[in-house]
């Protein structure tokens, strides 16, 4: 189906300008071949033929005194380099930055461990095996202390994990949109529930990993790893270290295995291996593994427990939403993440309601430290607010369809202003709804939902059950206010729109001797196809083809500390830096050759990969080798752009911007109707078929986009139904091998009826609005509901995400039991 | 800091085995410990065998030892003495991708790429053994390999077509090639 959609795509372009444009179409990857021949190099991969290698001795205990570290026997061994402890790093070096204020953390756990897998010794031999021996032989004596692990028992501050801090409650906040009070009071129904998502993450197939290599000439640091965003982040590492940006350099490969945005919080091993090195002056390696990835590799994600509301009127009108939320951080707030804001920019999911509440607390415990994941807190919240109008459409005996028709946003209410400041660009909700309503429609004629077929799998305890939803997927990423948590709020107040950072993305280029174009990207990659999408637009911008623009990276000392990958947020960005840099290339070349013909620039013109001189006097041409050629001082073939954050342009966002409220300037989205079948034997969920229509704006490359739409909706079916990082009662994580952390395979992927519209956005360059998030941010609400719709029957209610077979058996039993 | 200066390593027993890797006959010296993965990766350089769990579930390190597709996590070099060991990087021949390869960029079967070298390699075994697989067997095949960025629908589809490709019987539309 796609590939259809591809050629058709490709030869629109062709009859339209009679040349083939390459954005649109479905181009095949540029990053294929060397990763397909296994000779891309990968993180992992790179290991300099003198450099030793690191491994971690991890807390066993996820709440103890650290009473004695005995390292004499492992120092013994031949084969070991170092042994770092926090008393030797604390003498050198500064605590990592935190998320809130008020924290100290160290690279290694300094006198107290907080969680099962805190590092709390280094060592440092000749390779990885040796490293572990070493690691068995470093005696480190613990006392014990208690442990909090349930997130509202946290909260009561019996056990604190940070005395100095003196509470659990990391922080809280209570932000009120309109009047919800009034319109709690007035509604006729006002109904109140509980839902629970679990922790669980983006789990790249890739771990961690870190070469660093310090320069004793100019004192300054190399360090190669896979951290994401590493032109933002770059100060964990560089101010760990006590070094100026300048001396710290963080270099990305070109293919890093995945991060979904979990690798923004690898700063430790970076900072760990750089000190290592600057002691030994030895590159140090070193490559987590994947039991420390799970177990204590700082990237569980958002688990949270709510309390919800909602005020309704007899005739099904939603009057406000209230969202209560408990959010477990783990043991350290982790820098830069902060989730519970996010959902602020799509409050009210499609619905058109204006007045809400919205309060959380974030609370320490004794877990794994908190990271970014795909969807970055917005799919817990879509879930429990899609899980809430269920329940209010059962409470009221309204056909859920029909209560979530009623409320939906109109087209002709776009751009539309959500109560807390946000926009949505565009795009037509109840469309999108009625259109997979219809594809439902069909399987109830025969099809999968044929109501004899239905009745006969029920027999069989086998209850079948849809529920179409509708989701917003808020797509491109400005940070200015995920540090809202750390600025002073009543500040807040005062701050104007000039105080408001500004988010660009960063892109250049050069014209090299042979005519070829070398462009590159100022962010890291992990899978999207940054490259490809850069040489597809840059070669419609200049009139060449894809094949004579290569795309390279700059590390984080050569780009400006712009901004990156994250929330979807490169479509856009990517594309709009494209536009600019080669219309400001084109400009650039064409004076160039007037400079060369000595004539006006009005007398010449770009066109085809070649400046033309159109003043009368032939067909004189000037091709781009021949202008590189020309090129000695004036750096004319060399050109950079940034692209500013379409928020900055837009007077509607400024007081978002100016509170720190979170803007995302696109509204992506997606229509879902997932087919399941529960097993009310086994509590197994079968999802026969996921209709879903999706859109993103404009489809720069729609290979890409279905890529992304099939990854995102793998990811947010694991996480419904499978994924999570448990923990018992004493603090011992339950998920520390892909045994017990169970990710789908292939046998857990149903069949994807994927249908795309395109509403091209009107704040962005290039009408492209993201899509890298989507399925996990509209999967599991999406799937949650539909169970509720198979078991309706039974009273079960889909309340715990994920819902997993054992989850699903108990609910049945309770409910049969209480009959 | 507590530095050591005395390099030197601890008495490491090792044996002698010899094996073909990639049609090349190789002999080497590895400890009994040593993880074949690792041995590949590091001592023969072929570092399209990648390492994702090293627990024998993600399927990343898949190369075939005599045909069979097996973790090379799981197995230790040791074991794969007297073996031919084939991976990835044998696969294109003279800069030509191979038809799993080639499939696998045609239906964007990869993402970020760090499970694709299993996935060929498990793709090879399946199809060497069965060239005309149902999808249940596709599934069966594949279902020892994870891939997170995916979603696998497109990774079907790639054995599907290159096994219409292998069959030397095409029925893929051409037109479809990018
Ligand atoms: S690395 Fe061998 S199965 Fe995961
Ligand atoms: S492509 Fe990333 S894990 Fe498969």
């Amino acid at each position: 189906m796609s590939s259809h959609a591809r050629t058709d795509a490709a030869e629109e372009g062709e009859t339209e300008t009679k040349k083939e444009r390459f954005t649109g179409s479905g181009m095949a990857r540029v990053e294929d071949h060397r990763i397909l021949t296994g000779e891309a190099e990968y993180i992992h991969d790179k290991a300099p033929e003198d450099s030793l290698h690191m491994a971690l001795l991890r807390s066993v205990h996820p709440h103890a005194d650290i009473v004695d570290i005995d390292t004499s026997e492992a120092e013994d061994h031949p084969g070991c380099h170092l042994v770092l402890t926090a008393e030797d790093i604390k003498a050198e070096y500064n605590p990592m930055p935190a998320g809130l204020e008020g924290f100290e953390e160290w690279s290694l756990a300094d006198g107290r461990a907080r969680y099962v897998g805190e590092p709390v010794v280094a060592v440092i031999a000749d390779d990885r095996y040796v490293a572990e021996d070493v690691v068995d032989l470093v005696n480190v004596k613990y006392d014990q202390l208690d442990c909090v692990v349930d997130p509202r028992e946290a909260r009561e501050d019996e056990v604190v994990v940070h005395e100095e801090f003196g509470t659990n409650v990391g922080d809280h906040e209570e932000l009120v949109f309109g009047d919800p009070d009034s319109a709690f009071e007035e509604a006729d129904h006002v109904i109140e529930k509980s839902y629970s998502w679990g922790r669980i993450s983006g789990v790249p197939l890739e771990t961690a990993g870190v070469v660093a290599q310090y320069d004793d000439d100019t004192d300054s640091f190399d360090i190669d790893c896979n951290i994401q965003l590493h032109t933002l982040v770059d100060d964990t590492v560089y101010e760990t270290l006590g070094y100026d940006p300048d001396d710290v350099n963080l270099d990305v490969p070109p293919d890093v295995g995945g991060s979904f945005g979990t690798k923004i919080a690898i700063h430790r091993y970076c900072c760990l291996a750089a000190m290592a090195s600057k002691e030994l002056n030895k590159p140090v390696t070193f490559v987590e593994d994947r039991i420390e990835n799970l177990q204590g590799g700082d990237m569980h994600s958002t688990e949270r427990e709510y309390d919800v509301k909602v005020a309704l009127d007899d005739d099904g009108t939603i009057r406000a939403l209230d969202f209560w939320f408990v959010d477990d951080f783990g043991a350290w707030p982790r820098y830069p993440v902060n989730q519970v804001l996010k959902p602020l920019s799509v409050l009210t999911n499609a619905f058109d309601v204006q007045d809400a509440r919205y309060e959380y607390d974030l609370v320490l415990t004794n877990k794994t430290c908190q990271t970014a994941y795909r969807g970055f807190g917005v799919p817990s919240h879509l879930y429990a607010l899609e899980m809430l109008v269920d329940d209010a459409a059962e409470a009221l005996g309204i056909d859920p369809d029909e209560l979530r028709r009623r409320n939906l946003i109109e087209a002709h209410q776009m751009p539309y202003q959500l109560p807390s400041k946000n926009i949505y660009d565009s795009g037509d909700f109840p469309a999108a709804l009625a259109h997979v309503q219809q594809r439902i429609e069909e399987e109830r004629d025969g099809g999968l939902l044929d109501p004899e077929t239905v009745e006969q799998k029920r027999e069989e305890g086998k209850y079948r059950g849809v529920r179409p939803t509708v989701h917003i997927e808020p797509g491109v990423s400005g940070s200015d206010w995920t540090d809202r948590q750390r600025s002073d709020r009543e500040g807040l107040e005062e701050r104007n729109r000039e105080d408001v950072a500004e988010l660009p993305e960063h892109l250049r280029a050069e014209i090299r001797p042979d005519g070829t174009v070398k462009a590159y990207l100022a962010t890291d990659t992990s899978g999207q196809g940054h490259q490809t999408l850069v040489s597809q637009l840059l070669a419609d911008e200049l009139g060449v083809l894809p094949s004579d623009i290569e795309v390279g990276y700059l590390d984080s000392e050569t780009a400006p500390t712009e901004y990156g990958t994250a929330a979807s947020r490169m479509a856009v960005m990517l594309s709009g830096a494209a536009q600019g840099l080669g219309k400001e290339l084109v400009s650039n070349l064409e004076r160039l050759a007037a400079e060369t013909w000595d004539c006006d620039e009005d007398d010449v013109t770009y066109r085809d990969g070649a400046v033309v001189r159109v003043d009368g006097g032939g067909e004189e041409t000037l091709s781009l080798a021949e202008l590189a050629a020309q090129d000695d001082e004036s750096g004319l073939t060399r050109a950079s752009y940034d692209y500013e954050h379409p928020t900055t342009q837009l007077e509607q966002f400024d007081e978002a911007l100016s509170k720190k409220l979170p803007v995302y300037p696109t509204a992506a989205f997606a229509a879902n109707a997932p087919i399941v079948e529960v097993d009310t034997k086994t509590g197994e969920v079968d999802i026969l078929k996921f209709y879903s229509l999706r859109d993103c704006g404009t489809q720069l490359n729609p290979t890409i986009v279905e890529g992304q739409a099939h990854g995102g909706l793998a990811q947010g079916i694991g996480a419904a139904l499978q994924e999570e990082f448990g923990y018992d009662e004493s603090g011992q994580p339950q998920a520390i091998t892909l045994f017990d952390y169970k990710l789908p395979s292939i046998e857990h992927i149903p069949e994807l009826e994927l249908e795309h519209t395109e509403t091209p956005s009107p704040f962005t360059a290039t009408g492209a609005k993201g899509t890298g998030e989507g399925g996990m941010i509209d999967g599991p609400a999406s799937l949650a509901c539909s169970i509720n719709a198979a078991l309706e029957p039974l009273g079960v209610r889909a309340d715990q995400i994920p819902f997993t077979p054992n989850r699903i058996r108990e609910r049945i039993r309770q409910v049969e039991g209480e009959e | 800091m507590s530095a050591d200066d005395t390099s030197g390593s601890l008495d490491r027993p090792t044996e002698d085995i010899s094996l073909s890797i990639n049609g090349e006959s190789v002999s080497a010296e590895v400890e009994p410990r040593h993880k074949l993965s690792d041995f590949l990766r590091d001592a023969q350089d072929l570092r399209g065998v990648r390492v994702g769990c090293e627990h024998g579930v993600c399927g990343a390190c898949t190369v075939l030892m005599d045909g069979q597709a097996v973790k090379s996590c799981l197995t230790y070099a040791v074991q794969a003495d007297g073996t031919e060991i084939e991976t990835v990087e044998g696969l294109a021949e003279d800069g030509a991708l191979h038809p799993i390869q080639e499939a696998f960029h045609e239906e964007h079967a990869l993402q970020c790429g760090f499970c694709t070298s299993g996935f060929v390699m498990a793709s090879k075994e399946l199809l060497d053994e069965n060239p005309d697989p149902s999808k249940e067997a596709v599934e069966k095949g594949l279902a020892d390999n994870i891939c997170r960025c995916t979603g696998y629908q497109n990774i079907y589809d790639a054995v599907l077509r290159a096994a219409d490709r292998m069959d030397g019987e095409s029925t893929v539309d051409e037109e479809e090639e990018a």
